[in-house]
């Protein structure tokens, strides 16, 4: 038997980093970041193994860390496939687009952020404008009154009619 | 102190170090974030020299106990900062840190071949997490994902409860513990320990040829571990050649027929 208030330090250390990773698995929505939060909570959990381990004075709890190390080792190789593979489908990193995998009564768990996220706004490239308008009969830039803006602001508004071939 | 003071002060430290942690996850880039950050430190630096003033002089040796305080507070307090940085590298880095300190941790509690796996393990680990970020990181800046945390007041809450039931039944536990068996509360002592003379029992029970004392710690290690468990070590190899073909199963299928099917 060994000092029990050693013990309950290292325990509640062990506690600690436990909680800190159950939060940081819970609240980040980084794929990755979630994957080390998950290894955070092992890490947790190790350190309580081996100080009930050296309090007891046998080598069972060091023995188990062992094997927690290899099942660490085994969910860091499946975890990080499943990331590759869910990255490749939506090329983003983040947890909450893939909320489709939920049961299928429950309602979705969408914030205004999330909800912004999902429909990605299409930008397009910006080129400089120049040249002559279409449809202005070739005629030189100043004998037109209005302005290249002014005349694409127009063109917007007006509806655009399609010639029947 | 009685029960319920007892509960309640470890309620308000756990509420305290929950509070700093919330104002320290990421939400928004905005400068006002700034001052949240700054009292979320201050929070969860008091809560946790509140958790440390909990601590007894335990160690016979000044040095150990110095080197454990010291270990314990980089190892949570880069905890903090991995789960509440904006950027995955940087997360990367701080975990790294809780590593290296825990490795200590155990080297201090005489886990000498635990303290190298860890690091050697880990480190191989770190340096994938570290390849991962940077082939699926975004090219301009921190993605908005990694700005805003997703409900960080419930994950706090549910990180509270949490911490309050461990840490304040292993504060009770110890208290009651540390009294003499006459003024202990019924039930409440440690019952699961086994007394001193069973320990000693078993420890005489197991075979000699496993646990020697005239070897080191590795080999008494490996003995336990190769004699004792053996099976189990059996079960872990398998196991992890089934992640390892598991996960270049997943990874090599084909998304363009999934989608098809």
């Amino acid at each position: 038997m060994g000092n029990l208030p050693l013990l309950n330090n290292y325990l509640s250390v062990g506690a600690i980093l436990f909680t800190l990773g159950l939060i940081g698995f819970l609240s980040r929505r980084n794929l990755i970041v979630m994957f080390l939060c998950a290894e955070l909570m092992l890490q947790g959990v190790s350190l309580t193994l081996v100080g009930f381990s050296t309090f007891h004075g046998s080598w069972g709890g060091q023995v188990f860390t062992i094997f927690s190390l290899a099942l660490a080792g085994a969910e860091a190789a499946v975890a990080l496939a499943l990331i590759v593979v869910l990255f490749r489908r939506n090329e983003t990193l983040d947890i909450s687009l893939w909320q489709d995998l939920r049961e299928a009564d429950q309602p979705p768990v969408l914030d205004e952020f999330e909800a912004d996220q999902l429909e990605p706004e299409t930008v397009y490239p910006e080129l400089t404008r120049s040249g002559v308008l279409p449809g202005q009969g070739g005629l030189p830039p100043h004998h037109n009154h209005r302005t290249i803006d002014e005349a694409i602001e127009e063109q917007r508004h007006e509806p655009v009619e399609v010639p029947h071939a | 102190m009685g029960e319920f003071e007892l509960t309640l002060s470890s309620l308000i430290v756990v509420v305290l170090g929950g509070l700093g942690v919330y104002l320290l996850l990421p939400r928004g880039t905005n400068s006002s974030d700034r001052a949240a950050r700054i009292v979320g430190s201050l929070l969860a630096t008091i809560s946790l020299v509140l958790i440390a003033s909990n601590f007894g002089d335990v160690l016979p040796n000044k040095t150990n106990e110095l080197t454990f305080y010291l270990l314990a507070a980089v190892s949570i307090i880069s905890a903090v900062l991995m789960i509440a940085s904006h950027n995955p590298v940087i997360s990367a880095l701080w975990f790294a840190l809780v590593l290296l300190s825990n490795s200590g941790l155990y080297l201090l509690q005489g886990a000498e071949f635990l303290s190298a796996a860890t690091i050697i393990i880990y480190a191989g680990a770190i340096i994938v997490t570290f390849l991962f970020v940077i082939m699926l990181a975004q090219p301009n800046g921190a993605a908005p994902y990694d700005l805003h945390s997703r409900e960080p007041l419930l994950s706090c809450t549910a990180g509270v409860i949490l911490a309050w039931t461990l840490l304040g039944t292993l504060h009770y536990a110890c208290t009651e513990e540390s009294k003499p068996l006459s003024q202990r509360h019924a039930g409440a002592s440690m019952a699961a320990l086994p007394s001193p003379a069973l320990v000693a029992k078993s420890l005489e029970a197991q075979p000699e040829s496993i646990i020697r004392a005239d070897k080191g710690h590795v080999d008494n290690l490996g003995r336990t571990l190769f004699l004792e468990h053996y099976v189990a070590v059996e079960v872990v190899g398998m196991l992890l050649l089934v992640a390892v073909v598991g996960a270049v199963l997943i990874v090599n299928r084909d998304p363009a027929k999934l989608t098809a099917a």
